[in-house]
């Protein structure tokens, strides 16, 4: 698998479908141990959880050099997700930088339902460099 | 939609979250959000690397803050949250984290929020801003 630091400005990750699965909503409300999400009504899903599948899709196709931070995250939330939905993921580093051996990485993040986005994002990330990518 | 009663004045606190990081939760995360970094789930490896230990996920504290403005804002937050923050300092196994936020600022239909997730030493792990429109 590649890893992210050898990843150039502009690439962009295969896209990536995700059921919201009562398993997978499950097992991720417990590990975050969300209560508010049970107060509402509908069947919502933790709007973290959309944004975690985003980063689950990034992993599934680049693997994260060792002293890899996250060190920063934007999120805009513009739909409720519910159970059931199947969600797409689209990704795409926006930014890449070096400086002193380090790589400073900015990663577009957008999770979408039949077209239209329920999320969008960018997560900062510094990793060490990989040699010989372009910065 | 839900409505929640956090005021929407300048100043007022939003209700505090806070929870107990382990193990056991860093481990199950790392499976339902499939990222199996040795950092957060190895002791043994993360005893060598930079944190001497192994830390929680950068998103799984940042699940908490959600929690927070979730019990804030109702499905409003589900369906115009934005969220844009630093991580500061990691969380480790046995931190109890806090995390709270106010209103600074209501402008138009939408509230902007400082929010921060703390250690039990009061130590900042997380910080930004939040904004919901209503």
């Amino acid at each position: 698998m590649t890893t992210l630091a050898a990843l150039e400005k502009g690439y962009e990750f295969p896209p990536a479908s995700f059921d919201l699965s009562d398993e997978w909503v499950d097992a991720y409300a417990a590990s975050v141990e969300d209560e508010a999400i049970g107060a509402l009504d509908g069947g919502f899903v933790p709007p973290m959880a959309v944004a975690a599948l985003a980063i689950r899709a990034l992993l599934e196709n680049a693997s994260l050099p060792p002293g890899t931070l996250h060190a920063g995250q934007e999120l805009a939330f513009t739909a409720p997700v519910r159970r059931g939905e199947m969600l797409t993921v689209a990704s795409r580093i926006a930014s890449r930088g070096e400086r002193a051996g380090w790589a400073l990485m900015g990663v577009e993040l957008r999770v979408a339902r039949a077209g239209e986005d329920v999320m969008t994002g960018k997560a900062t990330i510094t990793m060490p460099a990989a040699e010989g990518a372009a910065a | 939609m839900t409505q929640q009663s956090t005021s929407l004045a300048v100043g007022a606190a939003l209700p505090a979250v806070t929870k107990k990081v382990t193990q056991e939760k860093i481990n199950a995360y790392a499976l339902a959000g499939g990222d199996g970094n040795p950092l957060h789930t190895d002791p043994a490896f993360a005893a060598g690397a930079q944190f001497g230990g192994t830390i929680a996920h950068g998103m799984l504290v940042l699940a908490y803050v959600s929690e927070m403005l979730t019990a804030a804002f109702g499905a409003d937050w589900l369906a115009s949250g934005r969220l844009k923050v630093r991580f500061r300092a990691p969380a480790r196994p046995g931190d109890a984290l806090t995390s709270s936020g106010r209103v600074t600022a209501v402008e138009g239909g939408d509230i902007v929020c400082e929010v921060d997730c703390r250690s039990q030493s009061g130590e900042v792990l997380v910080s930004g801003t939040a904004r919901v429109s209503r």
